[in-house]
C-alpha cells in the first residue's frame, strides 16, 4: 500500500494490526534520530524508546489531507519529544560524577591497552574497548584541564596524587552528595518550619527525639509533620518530572 | 558580523568527531548553553552529511557571531561519480527542527546549507 492509502485506510478504520504495520515501516525513522542525539548523558535505548513512543503518537495524529509526507511530518514531531526528555531528565542526569567515572576507566583501559600492544593507545581504541564515542573520549581528556592523575595535588597537606584523591571520593560519598542536591531542590517549595524538620532529619542526620528537642516541640509532632511534608516533597519531585 | 572560524576540510566520517569538538568549541566562545551547542553539533555534522552525499569531496564551514551563531557550509569539488541524489527530507526536516533557522541554497543539487542559532 502507498503512504498516502495506507494513512487514509488507518483514518477511516483505525485497525491497530494497520497502525502496526505504519510504526513498523517507518521505525527506521525513530532509530536514525535517536542515534543523532547519542552522547548526551541518555543511553541509545532510551532514545530509541522516547522516538518509538514519539512515532506511534505521530501515526495517530497524521492528517494526510494535509499534503505533507509522513517523514517531514514526523522528524521535527520525534525531535521535539527527544529534546523534551532531555529536558525532563536533566534534573537527574549527573555529568560531573559521570565524567569523573569516565575518566577513570578511560585511564585503566589506557594502561591495559599499553600492557597488551606495548604502545600508548588511541582515542578511537579506547572508545572502541569501552563502548562510547570517540568523541567522549577526547572531550573527557579535556575535561578539568589536562591535569594528570600523577600529578601531586596542590596544596596538598598529606600529599599524594590526584589518583589517590579521586579514589577516595568513593561512590557512597558521591552518592550522598547527589541525595543531597534532589532533597534541596524539592526542598524549596517548603514553609520554614517544614524546611527546619527535613533540614535537621535529613541534612544533619539528627532523630525525630533530637529534631523536637531543638525545636521545643514533641516527637510525635515531628513525626506527623515529618510524614506531611514528605508526601509533599514527593507531589513537588513527581510535578517536576512530569512537566 | 564577527567571523570567528572558517576551515575547510575533506568530507568523510573519520572527520566528524573532529568537526563536532571544533563546533563545541566556538559554541562555548559563542556563549551558547549546553543544549543549544549539542543541537548545534547536529546540525553541523548533519548538514555535512548532507554535503557528502550529495557528492562533494570537501566542503568549506564559516563560523560567524550574528545576533548569535550563523554557520554557512558549502560544498567543494564535485566526485566525478557523482550522482543525481533524491533529497533528504529527513535530514533537511530535523535542520529544521534543531535549528532557529536554516537555509538549502540549490541550483539542481544542493550547494550550500546556512545555519543560525
Amino acid at each position: 500500500m502507498q503512504e498516502a492509502e495506507l494513512f487514509t485506510t488507518y483514518a477511516a478504520t483505525r485497525d491497530v494490526s494497520l497502525r502496526n504495520e505504519i510504526v513498523e515501516r517507518y521505525l527506521y525513522i525513530a532509530e536514525m534520530l535517536a542515534k543523532k542525539f547519542v552522547g548526551r548523558g541518555v543511553e541509545y535505548d532510551d532514545l530509541y524508546q522516547v522516538a518509538s513512543l514519539a512515532l506511534i503518537k505521530g501515526v495517530e495524529r497524521f492528517d494526510v489531507s494535509q499534503g505533507v509526507k509522513f517523514s517531514t511530518f514526523i522528524t521535527p514531531t520525534i525531535t521535539g519529544e527527544i529534546k523534551n526528555y532531555f529536558r525532563d531528565r536533566s534534573r537527574l542526569i549527573h555529568l560531573p560524577r559521570r565524567v569523573n567515572e569516565l575518566k577513570l576507566r578511560i585511564r585503566k583501559t589506557a594502561e591495559e591497552l599499553l600492557a597488551e600492544t606495548g604502545k600508548q593507545p588511541t582515542a578511537r581504541e579506547i572508545a572502541a574497548r569501552l563502548n562510547v564515542s570517540e568523541e567522549e573520549v577526547v572531550s573527557i581528556a579535556e575535561a578539568g584541564g589536562v591535569v594528570s592523575l600523577d600529578s601531586p595535588v596542590p596544596d596538598s597537606e598529606r600529599g599524594g596524587d590526584f589518583h589517590e584523591v579521586v579514589a577516595a571520593a568513593d561512590d557512597g560519598a558521591l552518592e550522598a552528595v547527589e541525595q543531597r542536591d534532589v532533597l534541596e531542590s524539592a526542598m524549596k517549595g517548603l514553609r520554614p518550619a517544614e524546611r527546619k524538620v527535613i533540614e535537621y532529619r535529613y541534612l544533619d542526620g539528627l532523630s525525630q527525639t533530637e529534631t523536637a528537642k531543638r525545636l521545643g516541640v514533641s516527637q510525635m509532632y515531628v513525626s506527623r509533620l515529618e510524614r506531611r511534608v514528605l508526601e509533599k516533597m514527593r507531589e513537588t519531585l513527581k510535578k517536576g518530572m512530569a512537566e | 558580523m564577527k567571523d570567528l572560524m572558517k576551515l575547510e576540510l575533506p568530507l568523510g566520517g573519520e572527520i566528524m568527531t573532529t568537526v563536532r569538538l571544533t563546533t563545541g568549541g566556538i559554541c562555548s566562545l559563542a556563549g551558547m548553553d549546553l543544549d543549544a551547542s549539542e543541537d548545534c553539533k547536529v546540525c553541523v555534522t548533519e548538514s555535512l552529511l548532507l554535503l557528502m552525499h550529495a557528492g562533494y569531496r570537501r566542503a568549506a564551514v564559516s563560523f560567524a557571531e550574528e545576533e548569535g551563531l550563523c554557520i554557512s557550509l558549502s560544498g567543494m569539488g564535485m566526485a566525478d561519480d557523482a550522482e543525481d541524489v533524491p533529497e533528504d527530507e529527513i535530514s533537511e526536516a530535523l535542520l529544521e527542527a534543531l535549528a532557529a533557522q536554516v537555509a538549502f541554497e540549490k541550483r539542481g543539487r544542493l550547494v550550500g546549507v546556512t545555519i543560525r542559532f
